[in-house]
């Protein structure tokens, strides 16, 4: 346990002692901001216009729902910038063999890096923390519906840390595994779509429960499904467990 | 503490290591001794875990790496050629860093005495990025060192090191080579093999060519070089009945005289006759190195 705290934190320290880290924090922070802000201005004009301004039961699940739908496609491009260097750059570096030689089991690993830059991830998230504030100015926000669209944007960017780690496995070009993992984000992203083209039956279903859209959909709403639940599991579980067999193969190649 | 056993590594249809098989005994300090590309990082990194064998076994005291390689890598302190560093963190954190996933009881102890150790308290506050390549080495030896263990595998360590570099990292390992640490050191230095350690394994095209003590290498070594004015048949005759000579070879103006013991002497008396301009000395570990290497590649 010691050991992923330690490789967790080296890992997340080591986005602030570089560029990358830093901005994508700052964009991360300043996207959010302005669609918060261009979210409340219209939602403030359409109020104003119906008189009823911070009297609609549904303002945080709309607006919450209405920036995280916008943050999800930002972290969509923006998760494998920070994660293509976490094996790549430890294996072009040579700096793996240290990980490789010490006592420590592939699991661990994987775990302390999936840990430390999904910590950093957290930050980002942290850093849209004024929202809550502004909507409880507004009125009495229903709490349960920040947890829940705050937790689901978590789980969110763990599944595209996994994404990203995995990538970040296959190879020592941090440059392809950018690539690589923005592909493998977008596809799982868009399949919802495609679902949609698909005409109803078993392989609309699959389509649509593989769709991270959907699923996620429903959590920015604060709605947590058992099924939703079960498939961002099963997402990081999988991508988890593959680069642990990646890091294991590295012992091996 | 050490036994490797038939270790074979294959790259695809390449042998990077055939059959390889040596062993150390408690405190041993074994010098790794052959060209590039020979397989002597390729058995350093089975010996330490970070490669599989295609086919053999290594063995730290008693516990197969394949097998149990979390057990090994307990008490085993690798440093490959190129430092496993992170030059976003200062000396002190990654060391306090290699020491945590190590398993160490006491970091900050054992950080402490890693970085007196190889003398890098001084710069302990430093960014890794901001060291010379001297004292990223150092540190890549402090990540080895900094649990204390029982066996040290150091790949090429004073490689790409300025001389006085080199002189201080040889003193450093020797002074850890003291007592009952057990040690595999690879370079391509000779001097480093013959002031370090007291046993070499020479491997070249992945094969071992010598495993043996270094006084034995330099004693089956006895090779006197003779400049003759005028080298002839007769001189080759008049060497070659020197008692206890066992072989002249004439080239040019050269005769190389291999025997078991040291004739010097004698030969020089013989030589005489036929215009004797220089004697050489005896075969050096060097002489007998590239001997070793040339003769396996003309096989």
């Amino acid at each position: 346990m010691k050991a992923i705290v330690a490789i967790a934190r080296r890992e997340a320290a080591a986005y602030f002692a570089g560029p990358i880290g830093w901005i994508c924090l700052v964009l991360f922070a300043l996207l959010a901001g302005m669609f918060f802000s261009i979210m409340l201005v219209g939602y403030a004009s359409q109020a104003s216009q119906m008189g009823n301004m911070g009297q609609d039961e549904n303002v945080t699940e709309m607006l919450l729902q209405g920036l995280f739908g916008n943050l999800s496609v930002i972290a969509l491009l923006m998760m494998p910038a920070l994660t293509m260097g976490l094996i790549a750059a430890d294996r072009r570096e040579r700096s793996v063999e240290l990980l490789l030689t010490s006592p420590v089991s592939s699991a661990q690993i994987v775990l302390g890096k999936f840990l430390g830059a999904l910590g950093f991830a957290t930050v980002m998230v942290l850093t849209t923390l004024y929202v809550p504030v502004a909507l409880a100015l507004m009125g009495e926000p229903d709490p349960g519906v920040f947890y829940a669209s705050y937790g689901g944007f978590v789980v969110l960017m763990a599944v595209f840390v996994s994404i990203g780690l995995f990538t970040s496995s296959v190879t020592e070009n941090q440059l392809v595994a950018l690539a690589l993992g923005f592909s493998i984000n977008l596809s799982v992203w868009i399949m919802g779509w495609l679902g949609q083209m698909v005409p109803a039956g078993a392989v609309k279903s699959v389509v649509e429960h593989l769709s991270m859209l959907s699923h996620f959909e429903q959590l920015s709403k604060g709605v947590v499904h058992t099924n939703d639940v079960v498939y961002f599991v099963t997402v990081i579980g999988f991508f988890l467990f593959a680069t642990t067999q990646r890091v294991e193969a590295l012992r091996w190649r | 503490m050490i036994e490797v056993q038939g270790l074979t590594k294959r790259y695809g249809t390449n042998l990077a290591i055939e059959n390889v098989t040596f062993s150390v005994e408690k405190g041993g300090v074994v010098g790794f001794l052959g060209p590039n590309g020979a397989g002597k990082s390729t058995t350093m990194r089975v010996i330490a875990g970070s490669l599989g064998a295609s086919s053999g076994t290594a063995k730290v005291a008693g516990f197969d790496v394949a097998e149990n390689p979390r057990a090994v890598q307990a008490m085993l302190g690798y440093a490959p050629e190129v430092p496993p560093i992170y030059t976003n963190m200062t000396v002190r954190d990654y060391v306090s860093f290699a020491a945590t996933i190590k398993g160490v009881g006491d970091v900050a102890k054992a950080t402490d005495r890693a970085l007196d150790r190889v003398g890098l308290a001084s710069v302990a506050g430093k960014l890794i990025d901001h060291l010379s390549k001297g004292y990223r080495q150092r540190v890549g030896l402090a990540q080895a060192l900094v649990h204390d263990p029982q066996v040290l595998v150091l790949d090429e360590p004073t490689s790409g090191l300025d001389p006085a570099q080199r002189v201080e990292i040889r003193e450093l390992i020797r002074e850890l080579a003291a007592g009952e640490r057990t040690v595999i050191l690879s370079t391509h230095v000779l001097g480093e093999i013959e002031a370090i350690c007291n046993r070499v394994v020479v491997i070249n095209h992945g094969r071992i060519v010598v495993d043996d003590k270094i006084n034995n290498l330099a004693a089956a070594g006895k090779t006197v070089r003779l400049e003759l004015a005028r080298p002839s048949p007769a001189a080759h005759a008049a060497l070659a009945a020197v008692p206890g000579v066992e072989s002249v070879e004439l080239t040019g103006s050269s005769a190389v005289v291999r025997s078991d013991n040291d004739l010097r002497e004698q030969l020089a008396a013989a030589a005489v006759p036929f215009g004797l301009l220089e004697l050489g000395g005896r075969e050096r570990l060097e002489d007998i190195y590239l001997r070793l290497i040339s003769a396996q590649g003309a096989a």
